[in-house]
Order: C-alpha cells, then structure tokens, then sequence
C-alpha cells in the first residue's frame, strides 16, 4: 500500500471531532440516550403497553359461575386472538381498571339477563378495538342462542336443539366479518408499538436541532474558516459537517429501535422498509438541523429554537398522542411537516405483511424535503460561515 | 529556491468598499515579515487572500512557487495559518485538537503522532495535552492555537495577531516561541497591533494603510525616512503661535508647529543640545513648562506614514 492511501480522509476527521464533541456533551447524552426511553415507557403504559404484532387487549369480565350465557360469552372471548380475557369479582373492579387504563373494555354480565353491559372510556385508544372484538364474540354467542331457540319452536328438545345447531356450526362455513378501520390498511398500532416510532421522529429530530448549537459554536469560533485553510475543498468541509449531524440522528434512531425491540419488545416490521423511512427522516433532520445552524447567531439560540420546533411539529405530527385524538384539521396540517410522514411510514410497517414498496410515498416526500432543506442549509452555511464577510 | 510568499497585485473589493488595493510584496525563505496596519487598513483581508479563504478580485499569490488559485491544495499543504481568534473545539484536548489539524493536512498516522508531541513540547503543553482546551488559560489557548498551524511543518506561517488578549507571562513565551521559530529558518508573515513585538520578530515591515503598501523596508529604512531629526513637544505658558514662530528659527530645527492651546511640537535634530537655545528663543513671548522627547523609532515613521497611531 502506498503512503498516500494511508493518509486519513478531512471528512473523517471532521466527523469524528464532532461526534467526540457530541459524546462529551452531557446533557445531549442525557436527551438522546435516557429520555427517549422514559417517555416510551410512560406514554406506552397511558396507552396501554403492547408492542405490536400480537397484541392482546384486556377485557374485565364480571360474571357469575353457573350463567350459561356467562359461560358461553366467556367461552367465545377466550377463544378471541385479539382479547385477553381477566376474570373481575366486581363492578367497581372492572370500573377502576378501565378508568386507570389497566384494562381495554369491561364487560357486565347480569345472571339470567340477555342484556350485558360494556365498560369504556372514550379517551382509551385501545377500547374501541376491544369493543370491536366484545362484539363479534357476543354476536356469535347471540347467534347460537337464536338458533336453538328456533329449534325449539320447531319442535326440538333443548339437547336436540344444542346437538343440531352444534352439527350445523360444525358442517356450515363460516360468515364472518374482519373490521378494518382506518381504510385499507388497518388500524394503528397500539402502546409501545406506537409510542417506540412516535419517539424516533419526536427525539430524533428534536436531538439534530439541539446539536445545531455545536454548528453555531463552530462557525463563532472560526473553526469552518480555520479548516479551509488547510488543503481541503470547501465541499469537503460541508459535506463533513452535514455528515457529522447525519451521524447523530441515525445513532439516534438506531439507539431507540434496538433498545425498544429489546426492552418493549417492538416489532418494528420490514427491516428494509424501516431503514429507508428512518434513513429518509434522518436527512429531514440534517438538513433541519445545518439550516438552525446556519442561521442563529449564538449557540445558546439553537436549543432555545430546534426543540420547541421540534415539539410541536411533533404534536401534529402524531409523536405526542394518537392523530385520532388530535382532529382532522391538525392531522391535515401536520402532513405539511415531515413528522406526519415520517409516522404514516413506520406505522404502516409495523403491521403485519406491510413492506417498503407499501411506504413508497412516504419515503419520497422525506427525500423530497430533506433535499430542500440540505440545499438551502448548505447555501446559507457556507455564505455564512466560509467567507470573510 | 524559490521564495516563501510572492504576492503581486492584490486587490479585495466589497461592495464600494476598496480593501485591499494593488498590495505587492515578497517573504524570501527564512525571513519574518511583519505587516502593520490600524485597523480596518485591511490586514485581515489581506491575509485572507495569502492564505486561500478568500478569493482575490485581482492579482496573484504564490507560496513556496505554487500559485494559489492554479494549485490550491499545494499552495495552502506550505501554510500554516493562525488566525487571530482562538479557532480549536474547547471540548477536545490539546491533543485531539492537534490530531484534528494534522488530519485536514493528511498526515499519515505515525507522522501525526511524532509531530504531535514535538509541537506540544515547542508550545509547552506536553503537561497539559490531554485536557480540554475549554479548560486551558487565555495563553495557553494562544499557544495550541500556534502549535495547530506548525504540525505539518509549514514553509510559510501565517499569525494575524498571535498575542491579542493574553497576559505578559504568555505573550512572552509566545514571543520566545515565535524567535525560536525564525532562528530555525522558518519563513514568517506576522501582523500585530504591538509594535515592539514587530520590532522584535520581523526584519523587514511592511506598513498597510487604507487599502494600500504605503511602505516596506527594514526597521532602519523606515525610521530613515524620517531622516535623524528627534520629535519634541514643548509644554509652553504664553503667547503658543509666537513662540512657534521664534522656534522656527532655531538651528537645527525644521518644523515647528502649534498643537492645543499650550504645546508646540517641534523636528529637530540633537533635540537634547538644543533645549537652553528653545528656552532662549520663547524669552519675552512664553515660559517652557515641560518637554517630552521622542527619538525616531518605527512608531514615529508609522505615525508619520499613516497620519495614525497603530491602536486608533
């Protein structure tokens, strides 16, 4: 090998300073390695836990022990994929663990009555799946019910009346309805399944605007300048601080979908999908991040700018709390930003069977404005910090 | 062999504003040269344009034979800049600080490790090196900050006031560090507002002055321009215009000017002999009260080229 291949590439070493500055900071650590975990862990439990793939949502039963309709509607709800089914001995119970978000739905059942009461609360984003699960199992249920009745009025005894319409499930194909709300694609995903990718697009971005203050450093203390002087190409220099922010985010991004599938156990889907949706929304905030860089004239400005940006974008984003919550108006506006887009790709990976070609759209809105956006910050960056003037 | 720094013509506009006018000169090898100038004279700028961050309207540089526009990478590989804000990251260390350097001009890694300790034993931080710039006194700052632009043994170092802002004790060893550098041969292109720091480093002095190279030479071809004559000002009590006029006709003085209500400055030549023939001339018109004599020194042909002290 030649002396020359082994002389060290400006690039580099402008990266690894800058990621040597960034490991030193010890607040940016706190935020990028602690905080994104915290608020996964406590937001996730407030909307019920879960990780995605096999979710089961709890439902509290209150029922008595020699109830056959009871015993048949707990029959039905157990053998539901989606219910994991918790036996209450009061209504008060079943009351306190929906208002306190430790079960999805209650469910009432009266000894002799055919009228069962459901428990929920609007504000529980998991209870209308619960019910949707309550009701087909309740529905089944309802329909044995009526069935032998009607074999009874023909004439059956009540155990020939059981036995035929036993025969007549057991020989029938089955009707059955699959509920798909949110159009086509399925509903969104539920605890930690959700609140792992809202906080990879809330902390990722809100890390990179925060690190802008190292930019501003550089630029007041004349290192841009001082490092032109050396035989280095302008492009160079900007293409290494660009990358020295890029290396931040996805450090970011990878540091919360691995510790999220290992501590939360969050399926986050398609590897290749998510790696270009992340991949996408961590040049989103590059060029966010070189753009505050470039244009606020103190350090002390850049975190008092990016973060709060950071937030709000965000809350319409989806990142805060769940977009149905939010209303349409603010879900519309938020698809002006790139946290919407950024969301609307992960969650759609996180549901089974969805892959890259599914986020397509997503992935070329992310690009789109991460090129906007790195154009223009690279524009002002070197205006403002390469010349003399 | 070629010379450190050729630079012929060189010409910065902004906007209305003429920086840099027409300024030509020459550091041969081994030479310090020190450019002098107020401020806003356009030394920055100048410098600026020698050491490739900024684009000349007009003219041409050439460090060690490689003109800077043709072949940039070379030209600026034979530079080492010091630019006169403290330009390292306070978060690295000494160290990390000098290995950043040494990577942007591509040292390979055993070179940069040797030059590395030699420069922190020239600047004197052998000690310090692995603490956090952030952390280092104002001088010790100033230091690395020379030591960052020598690793990689530069043909022509550039400082644009190295010493701004630290106390005696450092600006001394950052003096010391500097002589040390020229009795080694290096080649040296320095700006200060101090002019006995000039005095001290550079041979030759080029005096910059709204724009322009309104003279270059040794101390010596300065001061003569003022030819031998000893600046006087006399602190007078009484009629100052007659007095002026009586002083005039003294031998051996060549000018004689009223300055305020109460002092006339004078040129002459043997200043010190003459006092008993300025008392007798002011008899009768003014009573001398005080005297202050200056002997020709680069300061005086400053003032006398530029019309301004160093520091308005």
């Amino acid at each position: 090998m030649s002396p020359t291949r082994r002389r060290p590439r400006p690039i580099l070493a402008l990266v690894v300073a800058n990621l040597r500055r960034q490991a030193r900071d010890r607040t940016g650590l706190f935020f990028m390695v602690v905080m994104p975990f915290v608020t996964i862990a406590f937001v996730g439990l407030a909307l019920g836990g879960g990780s995605g793939g096999e979710t089961r949502l709890p439902v509290g039963v209150v029922a008595g022990n020699d109830d056959p309709i009871a015993a048949a509607v707990l029959e039905e709800l157990e053998a539901s994929p989606d219910l994991d089914v918790e036996r209450r001995d009061s209504e008060e119970e079943v009351r306190a663990g929906v208002r306190e978000g430790r079960l999805a739905v209650g469910l009432l059942i009266t000894p002799g009555s055919t009228e069962l009461e459901l428990v929920m609360t609007q504000t529980n984003g998991t209870g209308m799946a619960a019910r949707s699960a309550v009701d087909v199992a309740v529905g089944r249920v309802s329909a044995v019910l009526e069935a032998t009745r009607a074999a009874e009025a023909a004439g059956a005894t009540p155990e020939e009346a059981a036995a035929s319409v036993r025969a007549a499930r057991e020989d029938s194909a089955e009707v059955a309805v699959r509920t798909r709300d949110g159009g086509d694609q399925g509903s969104d995903p539920q605890g930690f399944a959700y609140t792992a990718p809202a906080n990879l697009v809330l902390f990722t971005f809100i890390n990179s605007m925060a690190v802008a203050a190292a930019l501003v450093e550089t630029r007041r203390l004349g290192m841009v300048r001082r490092s032109l002087a050396a035989p280095v190409r302008p492009g160079t220099v900007l293409a290494g601080e660009a990358l020295s922010r890029l290396a931040v985010a996805v450090a970011q991004a990878l540091l919360i979908i691995v510790v999220s599938a290992l501590m939360f156990d969050v399926s986050w889907g398609d590897p290749l999908g998510v790696a270009v949706v992340v991949g996408a929304f961590c040049l989103v905030a590059t060029g966010a991040a070189m753009l505050v860089g470039s244009l606020v004239r103190s350090p002390s400005q850049a975190p008092a700018i990016g973060p709060p940006v950071g937030i709000v974008l965000g809350m319409l984003g989806g990142c805060l709390w769940p977009r149905e919550v939010a209303g349409e108006t603010l879900t519309t506006i938020g698809y002006l930003f790139p946290h919407a887009w950024a969301m609307d790709g992960l969650l759609t990976l996180a549901r089974p069977g969805q892959g890259a070609a599914e986020v397509l759209v997503e992935v070329a809105v992310l690009l789109g404005m991460a090129a906007v956006l790195l154009v223009v910050s690279l524009v002002v960056f070197r205006r403002r910090a390469m010349t003399l003037r | 062999m070629t010379d450190a720094l050729v630079c012929q013509d060189l010409t910065k506009r902004f906007g209305r504003h003429l920086a840099v006018d027409s300024i030509s000169f020459t550091i041969e090898r081994g030479e310090a040269y020190g450019l002098l100038g107020p401020n806003g004279a356009g030394k920055t700028t100048t410098i600026s344009m020698l050491s490739g961050l900024l684009r000349p309207d007009a003219g041409s540089v050439h460090i060690a034979g490689h003109a800077l526009t043709q072949d940039p990478r070379a030209a600026k590989a034979r530079i080492g800049y010091v630019p006169q804000e403290i330009a390292l990251y306070p978060e690295l260390t000494g160290r990390e600080n000098l290995r950043y350097f040494g990577r942007l001009y591509g040292l390979p890694r055993r070179t940069l490790q040797n030059r590395i300790a030699e420069v922190l034993d020239l600047v004197g931080l052998t000690d310090r090196a692995d603490d956090k710039v952030g952390d280092y006194s104002g001088g010790m700052k100033r230091r690395i900050n020379i030591g960052a632009a020598l690793l990689h043994e530069p043909t022509l170092l550039v400082l644009d006031e190295p010493t701004v802002g630290v106390d005696p004790q450092s600006r001394n060893a950052i003096l010391e560090g500097v002589d040390q550098l020229v009795a080694a041969g290096m080649s040296l292109l320095y700006t200060s507002h101090y002019m006995e720091e000039v005095e001290r480093v550079c041979k030759r002095v080029g005096i910059i002055d709204k724009g322009r190279l309104v003279a270059e030479g040794t101390k010596r071809e300065l001061v003569s321009r003022l030819g031998t004559s000893d600046r006087v000002e006399l602190v007078l009590d009484g009629d100052i215009t007659a007095a002026a006029e009586k002083l005039r006709a003294v031998d051996r003085v060549t000018e004689a000017v009223p300055t305020g209500t109460s002092s006339v400055r004078l040129l002459a030549e043997g200043s010190r002999h003459l006092l008993p023939s300025f008392i007798a001339a002011v008899e009768g018109v003014a009573t001398i009260t005080g005297v202050e004599i200056t002997e020709p020194d680069l300061e005086a042909a400053f003032l006398h080229l530029t019309g301004s002290t160093l520091r308005d």
